[in-house]
C-alpha cells in the first residue's frame, strides 16, 4: 500500500475489501472499453496498417532516430553543465550578504524564469544577430536553454538552502565558523543532498526543453521525427514513436530521482 | 554516508554509458548508410540516375577563371562548397534520411556549382531558415544561398543576390474535394495557412486581407492542416505546393500564381566577385542546356511540359 | 504609419488576450483533472492508481512540444478534429494536470501521519479526515507549487505558436517578420510576460500569507 493510502485510510475490513473488489472490476471494464474504442479509432483510420509503421523496423530509420536521440543527449548535457553550476553560484549570490551581489542575481533569476524559453530562442534567432552577435546552430539552441535553466535551479538551491533548520547554521556559527565556513561545511552539504531529486528533475525538464531545437533547425530527435513522418507520410506514427523515446528516457531519470528520494526517505 | 555519496555519481556513470553506446551504435555501422529503402513517392529518386548524370555532365570552370584571394579560390581550396538551404522541400531540395543524399532543383544546382569551382558536386548543407539565412551569409558561416530565395530589395540590403535562376510565385493549395476556391478572390473569410517563415503570410494579408492567416512551422504541417480539414487553404509558391500535389493525392493546386517570385542565389555582399561569378556560370549552364536537364530531372517530374524559360540574369529588382 | 503601428498594437493585443485565455481556461482544466489523477492515485482501487501512475508517468517525461504535434496533426489523421485553440488548451491542460497531480500528492505527504491517525482515533471516515484534517493543512503547502505550475503554464502557452496559434509570442514574431525591428518587438513582449508571472507570483504570496499559521 502507498504511503498515502497509509496516511489517508485504515486497514479495509470485509465490506470496504468487498466494495474495493467491485470497483476493480468495474474499472477494469470502463478502461478495457476504452482501450478497444481507441484502437478502433486507430484501425478505422487505416493507421495501423504495415506500411505506417515498417519505416520503424529498418535499421537505417532506427539509427536516424538514434543519432537525434544522441544530439538531444548531448544538447542535454552541455546545458545542464552549463546551467547547473551558474545555477548554484547565483543561488549563493542571491544568499549573500552583498547587497551588490544580491540585487543583479535576483533581477537574472526574475528575468529569466518570466520569459518563455520561446522567445528567449527567437531573441538569440533574431534579435542578437542584429546587434552583431551570431552563435552556431547549437549555440543557439544550448545557450537559451542553460540560461533559463539556470534561473530555476538557483531557485531551487535557494530554497532548499532555506528550507535548512536555522539552527544548523547557528550551530555552526557558535562553534566560531565564519559565515562562509557555515555555509562551506554545513548547510550547503545537507542541502545539496535534500536536493538531488529536485535537481535531476529539473535535468528531465531541460532535457524536454531541448525539443524547441526544432526552431534553430537543429537535429534533435523532435525535428527527425518531423523529418521522418513528412518523408514517409506517416506523421502520426513518427510523433508516437519520438513520444515513448522520451518517455522512456525521461522515466529512467525520473526513476532515479525517485530512488534517491527513497534512498533519503522521510527522517 | 559513503554509500550515499556515491549515488549521484553512478547515475552520472549511468548516463555517460547510456550517451557512449548511443554514439557507439549510430557511429559503428556505416554499412547501414548504403542500404536502400523503397523510397516514396515525389522524393526524385524515380529519377535520381538522371539526376546524378546531370550533375556530372555539368561544366568546370578553367583555373583561370577563379582569381587568387577570391572566395571562389578559398572554395576552391576548401574542396567544397558550404551552402545554406534545406533538406526538406520536395523538388527543390530534399533529403533522403537513409542515404543522406540531397536531391532537387536546388540541391543539383548548388551540386553544379560545387563542381564548377572545385571539380566535385561536394556541397555541405547547412540548414537555414528565413530568419537566418541573411545572418549566415554575413558572418561567412556558408558561401552561398540556394533556399527557393526570393529576390527583394530589402534583402539586397543585406546580401548580394545573383540571378533570378528560376521564377515562381505564390499559389494556393486546396483539398482535392474542395472546388469552392479557385483564385485568390475565393480567399476572403476562408482560414489560410503557411510557413511561419516565408513572405507569403504578407501577400496573403495584402491579396485576401479578410483571410485568417494561420502559421504552421513547415511545409508538411500546413499541407496536412489542408488535407485534414483544419485550414481552407494553403499558400505558397506554386513549385513547392506542386511537389506537394505530385506526393499526395488528397491534395490539388487550383489556379494560377499571384505574385511573382524571382528566386535568386544569395552570396555574401562584401564579395562582389563571387556574384558576377556566380552570374556567368548561370548564362553558362542556362545556354548548354545543363539548367533544362536539372529543371526536366526535379521540378519536371511534378510538372508536365517542356521546360520554362529561365529569367533574365540582373532582370529583378535587387539582383 | 501610426495607422499600421495601432493595427500591429491592435494584433498583439489580441494575441495576449489569446494567451491569457488559454491560460485561465488551461489551468481550470488542469487544475480539475489534476484533482481526479490525484484522487486516482490515492484511492484503493488498484486500477485506477494504475492509470493515476501511467497518466503521471507518460505527461510529465513527455515534452509538451511533442504533445502539441502530436496532438494537433496527428489527432486528425484517427478522426478527431477539433479547433486548433480548442486543440492546443486541452493539450496543455492534460499536461499540466500530471503537474498538479503531483503538487497535490506532495502537500498531502507533508501532513504527519499522525494527524490522520488522530482524526481516525476520533472515528472520522477517510472523506471526514481528507477534508477536515489532511486538506487544510496540505493546502498551504500547496501555494507556492500551484503558483510554479501556473507561471510554467502561462509560459508555455508559447509554444503554442509553433503550431499555429497566434497568441503574443506567435504575434510577435509575425510582426517582427513584417518589420524587421527584432528588438523593440521582443523587448515589449518580455516586459508583458514579466508582467504576468509577477502578478501570479504576487498573488500566490498574497494567499500564502492568508492562509499561513502565525508562530
Amino acid at each position: 500500500m502507498s504511503e498515502e493510502s497509509r496516511l489517508l485510510f485504515d486497514v479495509p475490513g470485509p465490506r470496504a475489501r468487498r466494495r474495493t473488489r467491485i470497483a476493480t472490476g468495474a474499472s477494469l471494464v470502463v478502461l478495457a472499453g476504452l482501450l478497444t474504442l481507441m484502437i478502433r479509432q486507430f484501425a478505422i483510420h487505416g493507421e495501423l496498417s504495415a506500411a505506417q509503421w515498417s519505416p520503424f523496423t529498418q535499421w537505417p530509420i532506427l539509427r536516424f532516430l538514434l543519432t537525434g536521440i544522441e544530439q538531444t543527449l548531448l544538447v542535454t548535457a552541455v546545458a545542464a553543465a552549463i546551467a547547473f553550476p551558474l545555477g548554484a553560484v547565483l543561488a549563493l549570490a542571491r544568499l549573500s550578504r552583498s547587497r551588490w551581489l544580491r540585487g543583479p542575481a535576483r533581477v537574472y533569476g526574475e528575468l529569466f524564469r518570466a520569459v518563455p524559453l520561446l522567445l528567449l530562442l527567437y531573441v538569440f534567432l533574431f534579435a542578437l544577430p542584429r546587434a552583431g552577435v551570431t552563435f552556431p546552430v547549437f549555440w543557439q539552441l544550448v545557450l537559451p536553454v542553460a540560461l533559463s535553466n539556470s534561473a530555476v535551479v538557483a531557485e531551487i538551491f535557494r530554497a532548499g538552502v532555506l528550507a535548512q533548520d536555522r539552527g544548523q547554521a547557528e550551530a555552526a556559527y557558535s562553534l566560531g565558523m565564519t559565515y562562509g565556513q557555515a555555509m562551506r561545511w554545513v548547510v550547503v552539504p545537507q542541502a545539496v543532498r535534500k536536493l538531488l531529486p529536485a535537481l535531476v528533475s529539473q535535468l528531465v525538464r531541460l532535457l524536454k526543453d531541448s525539443t524547441l531545437g526544432y526552431v534553430v533547425s537543429y537535429l534533435e530527435l523532435l525535428h527527425k521525427a518531423q523529418v521522418l513522418g513528412e518523408y514517409y507520410h506517416n506523421v502520426l506514427p513518427a510523433y508516437l514513436v519520438a513520444a515513448a523515446c522520451y518517455v522512456l528516457i525521461n522515466g529512467a531519470l525520473s526513476r532515479t530521482a525517485g530512488w534517491l528520494e527513497h534512498r533519503q526517505g522521510p527522517q | 554516508m559513503g554509500a550515499r555519496t556515491t549515488a549521484p555519481i553512478r547515475t552520472l556513470a549511468g548516463a555517460v554509458a547510456a550517451l557512449a553506446l548511443v554514439t557507439a551504435l549510430t557511429s559503428c555501422d556505416s554499412s547501414g548508410s548504403s542500404n536502400s529503402l523503397p523510397a516514396p513517392a515525389g522524393s526524385g529518386s524515380g529519377s535520381a540516375e538522371s539526376f546524378d548524370q546531370v550533375i556530372a555532365g555539368a561544366p568546370v570552370a578553367d583555373a583561370s577563371a577563379i582569381p587568387a584571394g577570391s572566395l571562389m579560390a578559398k572554395i576552391r581550396s576548401r574542396g567544397s562548397l558550404n551552402v545554406g538551404g534545406t533538406d526538406a522541400a520536395a523538388l527543390f531540395s530534399l533529403k533522403d534520411p537513409v542515404s543522406g543524399k540531397l536531391t532537387g532543383f536546388d540541391a543539383g544546382l548548388a551540386q553544379m556549382l560545387a563542381r564548377y569551382i572545385t571539380g566535385k558536386p561536394n556541397e555541405n548543407l547547412v540548414t537555414v531558415t528565413a530568419d537566418t539565412r541573411e545572418a549566415l551569409l554575413q558572418n561567412g558561416t556558408v558561401d552561398t544561398v540556394f533556399a527557393t530565395y526570393t529576390i527583394t530589395p530589402a534583402r539586397a540590403q543585406k546580401v548580394a543576390f545573383a540571378g533570378p535562376y528560376y521564377s515562381s510565385g505564390d499559389a494556393i493549395l486546396v483539398a482535392a474535394s474542395n472546388n469552392g476556391i479557385k483564385t485568390v478572390t475565393d480567399l476572403a473569410g476562408r482560414s489560410v495557412c503557411t510557413e511561419s517563415s516565408s513572405t507569403a503570410a504578407n501577400d496573403i494579408k495584402q491579396y485576401a486581407p479578410s483571410a485568417k492567416v494561420i502559421l504552421f512551422q513547415t511545409n508538411a504541417e500546413c499541407e496536412q492542416a489542408v488535407e485534414q480539414g483544419r485550414a481552407d487553404a494553403y499558400v505558397l509558391d506554386q513549385a513547392l505546393l506542386l511537389g506537394d500535389q505530385y506526393r499526395d493525392k488528397g491534395v490539388k493546386v487550383v489556379g494560377t500564381p499571384f505574385t511573382t517570385e524571382p528566386y535568386g542565389i544569395g552570396v555574401p555582399l562584401g564579395s562582389p566577385e563571387m556574384k558576377a561569378f556566380v552570374n556567368d556560370w548561370l548564362k553558362l549552364i542556362e545556354s548548354d542546356g545543363s539548367w533544362a536537364k536539372l529543371w526536366q530531372a526535379t521540378i519536371g517530374t511534378a510538372l508536365t511540359g517542356q521546360p520554362p524559360t529561365p529569367p533574365v540574369i540582373g532582370s529583378a529588382q535587387g539582383s | 504609419m501610426p495607422r499600421e503601428l495601432t493595427a500591429t498594437l491592435g494584433q498583439l493585443g489580441h494575441g495576449l488576450l489569446l494567451t491569457l485565455a488559454m491560460t485561465a481556461l488551461a489551468f481550470t482544466g488542469a487544475l480539475l483533472l489534476g484533482v481526479l489523477l490525484a484522487l486516482c492515485r490515492i484511492s484503493p482501487v488498484p486500477p485506477l492508481r494504475a492509470v493515476g501512475t501511467a497518466y503521471v508517468t507518460l505527461f510529465r517525461n513527455v515534452p509538451l512540444l511533442v504533445l502539441l504535434v502530436l496532438f494537433v496533426f496527428g489527432l486528425p489523421d484517427v478522426g478527431l478534429l477539433f479547433s486548433l485553440f480548442l486543440t492546443v488548451t486541452a493539450t496543455m491542460a492534460l499536461y499540466w494536470a500530471a503537474f498538479v497531480c503531483e503538487v497535490l500528492r506532495a502537500g498531502i505527504r507533508t501532513v504527519p501521519l499522525g494527524q490522520a491517525e488522530a482524526a481516525r482515533a476520533l472515528g472520522m471516515t477517510a472523506a471526514q479526515c481528507i477534508r477536515c484534517v489532511i486538506l487544510p493543512q496540505a493546502l498551504r503547502s500547496m501555494v507556492q507549487p500551484l503558483a510554479n505550475v501556473f507561471i510554467g503554464l502561462a509560459l508555455s502557452t508559447s509554444l503554442a505558436a509553433a503550431v499555429g496559434v497566434a497568441e503574443l509570442t506567435g504575434q510577435t514574431e509575425f510582426a517582427t517578420l513584417k518589420y524587421d525591428d527584432p528588438l523593440t518587438g521582443f523587448a515589449a513582449t518580455t516586459v508583458v510576460y514579466v508582467l504576468i508571472t509577477l502578478s501570479i507570483g504576487l498573488l500566490a504570496g498574497r494567499i500564502e500569507r492568508r492562509v499561513a499559521i502565525r508562530r
